[in-house]
């Protein structure tokens, strides 16, 4: 061992970087936050705390400015004067609409404040108004009804309509016009006027006193309430080692287990000593708390040989995604949803609700590998992946099982965690996929195929709920019958529902055909036609209603015909 | 899609790392894969370490994931050819590779439809549709063989636009026979345009003379002023050969710019006929310092914002931004072919008749040869270059000229190198926009 200090190399250039993101071969596994804490799994809404403050995107609703908005007043809190410098430069901004911005801009500079007094422009459902910001207020009800407050009005602007400002300081009134700025560029991406860490800026943090202010323990989602403990040293190979315990709990000795996080009103620390030793809360990595240096896990994914087979691995995928949202749907639709005892009910329905959300998942993730394969045929003609698979992986490496509808029962829970459980079976297929991707695709296609193996993440940890939901109770109470079997090939029923899945498959392969957006309209319909009634939804109700399972037939039309593992 | 391919070890006593200076401190490069990083101004040791621990050194040598080992033949698709569409030439250069195009009787007539029609097809037909698809137009002077020219662009273009795939255009001109039709051709397409001119009046009189007793000077200048002065899509550069005779490169380059070219890039003539002009051992020196001297003024203008008009530098800066690290000096033979007049397929245009570099026809390419070709031009075969910490920035140089390799000559590219990687450190520091700019562009 070297005693020398470590040697801080700073990266000069894109190859530099890139070797310091990559210090492994193949898939590695990213330690950090689970997937729950990303964006759009979050908790989101419009006030702070939580991921985003969405308030912060209308702070740039208007073009170079930068406000502030209280409940009846916007000001000007910046200007952005080389904006407008290229804009006059391109030809797009009049000199004279230029030198207002100019005056505006050395009145915010020198502390003096412009107010938005008036705000012209199309305000959604309540159409074109001139509003007085400082006459804003509650109530709005009514036909003549304005907005309750600035930021609801600015809120309410059409994106890309005109705006026209009336801005005043003291005495002095000037007009400025522009269109209501795009927050998101064409890709989705948050546009580039909004800088790093602009949207949290107003969120609370433990090291601040802004969520005393809430009234709550308001955490942001990355910071858990619960973790597995510290692992003292030795571990001792007791269960309680991977029992969660409090993570702000108010003892914060070492080396010794915590209680666990089950017990009644545990012991935490307060506001107050959140606030001012908000350092010993520990580092929580992949569910456990850590305060030794991370040691990175890693696992190789094999890639495929070549782009053929790799296109072949992500048809293959679709239709694993196609064949397990059967099996999920044929257990959902087992459960019993009328006459269910009050003590189990609240469970089953559930684990019903948890078995649809993670069967239309999967759905996303049918999307997901068209999309991935559509950008990798570039501008050859593109035939969607709609083949149901014949056999889906196993959770022995290598191995394949049939596809088999079935009962909620616990050997058909324990299945599906093992379809889902990381790093084998599906998520085994997928890291083949990506490390692929790593040589033949783009960042974006590694994207997709990144967020679907995170949500498999989340649809194993679901699993695991809906075993121990479904755990505590015999599953002669909870199953329609434990012996349910498909309906007889000519039931009426059973005929409705396979249509329904037909024209589902019709409609999202002429969609996937068209491409986004000529193809929307009919992904779209695809969409509705799962749900209501008169949907698929209602049909499967129906036959399960019947006394029957959920199952769908093999179809033989070659764009839908089934497939095997390539 | 990239076949396996053989790989060659490099040489386990070669070095990994360079030390270097700019105005900023010392800097390391990890030689494979061309790695840059900032050294630490109290880091302790001397130069041939910098205290850097040699496991470090070994790890960050690594090649990175999605990064192609530097071991590694490649033999893509073909993504770019060029046809030697003339075989004579109007000017007649001292130095021309290419005897005005005939190549020593090589390619005695010019290059028919039919063969340029089929090589484009094969072009289309086997290119990655993902990347852009170039096709050039060399000669002799190319457009001695105008009609063809219009007619290959208009029918790659069409072809590509029923495809999908981005076509663009290459042409490597005297420029003195340019006329209005042509210019509206250039303007019309994605074309790079590289004007051969040597210098000002004197310069280019001298190194390319018109046979007829015009001064080349003066048609050139008459024949691009509007290309010039309205380029449309082209993208016009100018490419000055630089003789023994004339090392003064300051002169040349505001001499050219004064035409009112946008970018001007040297290339030193390293091989000539005996008695010939090309650069001797004791000419390396001055070169190295006359380039540095013209990009010493165009890094003024970087750090103030404006663009780097001298394309040997603005080139070098932009590869050193990204890690360019490669075990072959151009594409010859791997992504880039050129076709001669009967329709062979040659690596290189300075090749053509001469029977190793020809690795295929318009019937396909001979993959053996050409994996051939391959394993003997990756610099790892190069015993000249195994041990030298440039191998994988300059990769051996023009295959072409390899035989013409010194110390002299190669103290040179090593020189450059060492100017520009500070250089390129410096800009980063200091105007980082300069490249991302560049990235994006």
């Amino acid at each position: 061992m070297s005693n020398q200090a470590p040697i801080k190399l700073i990266p000069r250039n894109v190859a530099a970087l890139r070797r310091g993101q990559n210090q492994n071969e193949g898939v590695r596994l990213v330690p950090g936050n689970p997937v729950s804490t990303r964006l759009e799994s979050g908790v989101g809404n419009c006030f702070p705390g939580l991921e985003c403050d969405l308030r912060n995107l209308e702070r740039r609703f208007f073009p170079f400015l930068e406000v502030d908005i209280q409940d009846a007043e916007i000001s000007v809190v910046s200007v952005d004067i080389a904006g407008v410098r290229d804009s006059v430069s391109n030809g797009q901004m009049p000199s004279d609409m230029a030198s207002i911005y100019q005056q505006v801009n050395s009145g915010v500079s020198s502390g003096r404040r412009w107010r938005v007094e008036t705000m012209q422009g199309i305000f959604g459902p309540l159409g074109v108004q001139t509003l007085t910001i400082a006459d804003l207020r509650l109530p709005s009800a009514g036909a003549d009804r304005l907005p309750p407050d600035a930021w609801t009005a600015i809120r309410l602007l059409t994106e890309g309509t005109a705006v026209q400002l009336t801005l005043q300081q003291g005495n002095t009134r000037r007009i400025l016009s522009g269109n209501r700025m795009r927050y998101l560029d064409d890709n989705g991406a948050l546009a580039k006027m909004f800088l790093p860490g602009e949207l949290t800026q107003s969120l609370c943090s433990p090291w601040t006193h802004d969520f005393r202010d809430c009234g709550c323990f308001y955490w942001a989602s990355n910071h858990p309430d619960i973790a597995l403990p510290l692992l003292p040293t030795p571990a001792p190979n007791i269960p309680e080692i991977n029992s969660y315990v409090p993570w702000e709990r108010a003892d914060r000795t070492l080396n010794t287990l915590p209680s666990p996080a089950t017990i009644e009103d545990p012991d935490e620390l307060s506001y107050y000593e959140i606030n001012s030793k908000w350092q010993t809360l520990n580092f929580v990595l992949e569910g456990r708390e850590t305060v030794a240096p991370y040691l990175q896990g890693k696992f190789t994914a094999e890639k495929f040989a070549s782009l053929a087979e790799l296109e072949k691995n992500l048809q293959y995928a679709a239709g694993v995604e196609l064949a397990v949202i059967h099996e999920y749907l044929a257990a959902a639709y087992s459960l019993k949803v009328t006459g269910l005892p009050a003590a189990i009910a609240n469970d089953v329905i559930a684990a019903r609700a948890e078995l649809m959300r993670i069967a239309y998942g999967e759905m996303r993730h049918v999307r997901a590998a068209n999309d991935v394969l559509r950008a990798l045929a570039g501008n050859a003609p593109f035939f969607p992946a709609l083949r149901v698979a014949l056999r889906v992986p196993d959770v022995r490496p290598g191995s394949l099982r049939p596809v088999l509808p079935r009962p909620a029962d616990p050997p058909t829970i324990q299945s599906f965690i093992d379809l889902e459980s990381p790093s084998v079976s599906v998520d085994g297929l997928y890291a083949s996929i990506l490390a692929t991707l790593e040589d033949l695709g783009t960042d974006e296609m590694e994207q997709t195929v990144r967020s679907v193996m995170a949500d498999g993440e989340s649809h194993f940890e679901t699993f695991s709920f809906i075993k121990e939901w479904l755990g505590r109770h015999d599953p002669q109470v909870y199953l329609r019958s434990s012996t349910l079997t498909a309906p007889p090939a000519g039931n009426a029923l059973h005929q409705k529902l396979q249509q329904e899945y037909r024209d589902l498959l019709e409609s999202l392969f002429s969609g996937y055909t068209l491409g986004i957006p000529t193809g929307a309209p009919a992904i779209n319909a695809a969409r509705n036609a799962m749900l209501g009634a008169s949907g698929l939804d209602g049909a499967a109700e129906a036959v399960a209603d019947a006394g029957f399972l959920v199952a769908f037939d093999a179809i033989s039309d070659p764009r839908f015909t089934p497939v095997d593992h390539p | 899609m990239i076949m396996p391919s053989p790989a060659i070890p490099g040489d386990p006593a070669a070095p990994i790392f360079k030390i270097f200076g700019s105005g900023m401190g010392r800097h390391l490069l990890i030689v494979p894969h061309s790695r840059i990083f900032d050294l630490p101004l109290d880091l302790a040791g001397n130069d041939d370490m910098a205290g850097l621990p040699a496991s470090l050194l070994a790890a960050l040598a690594e090649s990175a994931n999605g990064e192609v080992p530097l071991y590694q033949t490649a033999e893509p698709s073909p993504q770019s050819i060029s046809l030697n569409v003339s075989s004579s030439c109007n000017l007649s250069c001292t130095y021309c590779y290419a005897a005005r195009g005939s190549f020593e009787g090589a390619q005695p007539q010019p290059m028919p439809w039919e063969v340029a029609c089929t090589a484009i097809d094969a072009l289309l037909r086997n290119a990655d549709p993902r990347s852009p698809i170039t096709v050039g137009f060399l000669g002799g002077e190319p457009f001695v063989n105008r009609p063809l020219i219009h007619r290959a662009v208009a029918y790659a273009a069409g072809e590509g636009s029923k495809r999908g795939l981005d076509v663009r255009f290459s042409v490597t001109t005297n420029g003195t026979l340019l006329r209005e039709d042509d210019i509206d051709l250039l303007r019309g397409h994605r074309f790079a345009v590289t004007i051969s001119i040597d210098g000002g009046e004197d310069v280019q009189n001298q190194q390319r003379p018109a046979p007829t007793g015009k001064h080349s000077y003066d048609l050139v200048y008459k024949a691009t002023r509007p290309l010039l002065a309205d380029p449309g899509l082209a993208q016009v550069a100018a490419r000055s050969t630089v003789s023994r005779a004339d090392l003064n490169l300051v002169r040349r380059f505001e001499a050219i710019l004064s035409l009112g070219f946008p970018e001007i890039g040297f290339a030193p003539l390293r091989a000539a006929k005996p008695g010939g002009d090309a650069l001797q051992d004791e000419d390396w020196p001055k070169y190295l310092n006359a380039i540095v001297e013209v990009a010493k003024s165009e890094l003024k203008r970087a750090h103030e914002g404006d663009s780097i008009r001298l394309t040997n530098f603005a080139v070098a800066l932009k590869q050193l931004y990204r890690g360019a690290s490669s075990p072959y000096p151009c594409g010859a033979g791997g992504g880039y072919f050129s076709v001669a007049a009967n329709g062979d397929w040659y690596a290189c245009h300075r090749a053509i008749g001469s029977s190793p570099y020809r690795l295929g026809s318009n019937q396909g390419l001979d993959p053996e040869k050409r994996r051939e070709f391959l394993v003997k031009r990756h610099v790892h075969s190069q015993p000249a270059c195994r041990q030298c910490w440039a191998r994988y920035l300059c990769s051996g140089g023009c295959h072409q000229e390899a035989s013409h390799r010194t110390d002299s000559s190669c103290g040179f590219i090593r020189g450059w190198l060492e100017f520009c990687l500070g250089a390129y450190c410096e800009l980063a520091e200091r105007k980082p926009e300069f490249f991302s700019a560049k990235a994006s562009a």
